[in-house]
């Protein structure tokens, strides 16, 4: 274990190449921990607004990874989760949930995500009392935010996680204060009576909706599509949902019946939501985008939507 | 106003016997040898409170930028001024100085500083809650959110108002559990737009 620090920096010295390969080991092994590893601890979760804490455990056994998530402050918000699936959550959570996708369909990629971003040791740190590597995940573009990333050194699992914007401003922190991975007793994975089972909507292999988007930052692509009734009234809201392996963002369609209705924006954090105004054959449709992206790059989406086979009609 | 009397006014502020107007007509002027000044009068006072503070960071420059934010919104209301227009302005200054520690707290160092210079924000939180011009100003200016409110166009904004939470929930809920196995960073963001 001594020798991988003295690497780090001798890494530095030698070459950025070798120093972005270390990289790239880092994020291979923080890959597979994520499926391998039993742990337990408690973290923090802080953006502009909101500040929170939650325990954590996961328990892997014969390929089997069952995991449960408690909010410790304010209301006890509950997961417990098997192989990805939800089985339980309690009410503010579980208002509806999609069915997961394959257990092996949206893996975190480094391969594929480097392609999007920078990978990057930039030193040593230590985090809820243990010994972490630093790395900046940076973007490649403006369409996406960056991270600085602590990967635990005996496991590879993520301690802490700051999302940062162009500037550099901390958008979100997600950081352990307590985390062992020794092996967790199956006591603690079961959920409390709060947690109520959740029926899975299921979901179709390949997503589809009557909505396209004419422009998508690079990387993006469709996980997943649905309609929904409108929270406040009998109109139906198409719903798409895109990624790029690490950033989301979603988008909901609503008709607007002639109703005046002006453009909005708001911003919670790292999570951006753009509401825009667009025309259609059939009248005009109030487009919002939701998501974990730069304003900038919301609003080019929002305006991109387009029904059926329509074109743009710049 | 003379650099004797300038710099005085200087050695003021590093005292906190200067006001925040006397702080805003310092910086707003395009005088960089003072800013140069109040950096170095800063590191100066951090040395002695054994702060740690990032030499590289113009915080003064960053002070000014939020002040020159500050000076639209405030003219016009002149009734105002005194009291939301003075606190915008402190809040402002805070977050500008707090944008700084917080880019250097990146760096990570040890714990005791961290929590010593953390201790800071919750000064102005209570002032945050005062309006909503201070608490834009906190958010360190990213919130730009729609500046009319619920006052200005009532019927207009509910059409928004009584959709984006259920919209907001239902992308958290979709990035934390609809695909797969990840890390619990998107359970904690749905967790946390659940809170009020």
């Amino acid at each position: 274990m001594r020798v991988l620090p003295l690497y780090v920096v001798l890494g530095g010295w030698l070459s950025m190449p070798a120093l972005a390969a270390d990289a790239g080991a880092w994020m291979d092994r923080l890959a597979t921990a994520e499926q391998k590893q039993s742990y337990a601890g408690t973290f923090v979760y802080e953006r502009n607004g909101s500040f929170s804490s939650h325990a954590v455990w996961q328990r892997v056994e014969g390929g089997r990874v069952q995991e449960r998530l408690l909010q410790l402050d304010g209301p006890p918000a509950e997961v417990v989760r098997v192989d990805g699936q939800v089985q339980c959550a309690t009410d503010e959570l579980a208002a509806q949930f999609r069915e997961a996708q394959a257990w092996h369909g949206q893996r975190l990629d480094p391969k594929a995500l480097s392609e999007w971003y920078e990978f990057r040791v930039i030193g040593d740190s230590r985090v809820a009392g243990r010994s972490a590597v630093a790395l900046a995940v940076t973007a490649r573009d403006q369409h996406r935010y960056g991270f600085e990333l602590h990967l635990d050194r005996d496991t590879g699992l993520p301690l802490k996680s700051l999302m940062l914007n162009e500037k550099g401003q901390l958008l979100e922190r997600f950081q352990f204060t307590r985390f062992t991975a020794d092996p967790v007793d199956e006591q603690l994975l079961k959920p409390s009576a709060v947690c109520k089972d959740i029926a899975v909507v299921a979901r179709d292999a390949t997503p589809d909706s009557a909505w396209h988007s004419d422009w998508l930052p690079p990387g993006f692509e469709l996980l997943d599509a649905n309609e929904r009734p409108s929270p406040a009234s009998p109109e139906t809201v198409a719903w798409l949902s895109y990624g790029d392996g690490l950033a989301k963002f979603s988008v909901f369609l609503e008709p607007l019946r002639g109703a005046l209705v002006e453009d909005a924006r708001s911003q919670m954090g790292p999570t951006v939501a753009v509401s825009k105004r667009i025309s259609t054959a059939d009248g005009d449709v109030m487009v919002t985008v939701v998501g974990e992206i730069p304003l900038g790059t919301a609003e080019r989406v929002a305006l991109s939507m387009r029904y059926g086979a329509e074109q743009a009609q710049e | 106003m003379s650099r004797e009397a300038l710099h005085e006014s200087l050695s003021a502020v590093m005292d906190n016997e200067a006001d925040e107007l006397e702080l805003r007509r310092m910086l707003a002027g395009d005088n960089p040898e003072l800013r140069a000044t109040w950096s170095r009068y800063q590191l100066a006072r951090a040395a002695m409170h054994k702060e740690l503070i990032e030499p590289r960071l113009d915080i003064a420059a960053a002070v000014s930028a939020a002040l020159a934010d500050e000076a639209a919104p405030a003219q016009p209301r002149r009734s105002g001024w005194k009291g939301l227009g003075r606190l915008a302005v402190a809040a402002s200054v805070t977050v500008a100085v707090l944008a700084g520690v917080r880019l250097y707290n990146q760096n990570e160092v040890a714990g005791p500083q961290l929590a010593q210079q953390a201790a800071q924000p919750s000064i102005s939180v209570p002032q945050a809650s005062q309006g909503s011009t201070v608490l834009a100003g906190y958010s360190e200016g990213q919130a730009e959110v729609p500046a009319q409110t619920a006052a200005d166009s009532a019927p207009i904004e509910r059409w928004h108002e009584e959709r984006l939470p259920s919209y907001v929930r239902q992308h958290a809920q979709q990035a934390a559990f609809g695909s797969g196995s990840e890390s619990a960073l998107p359970y904690a963001r749905a967790a946390s737009m659940e809170e009020r």
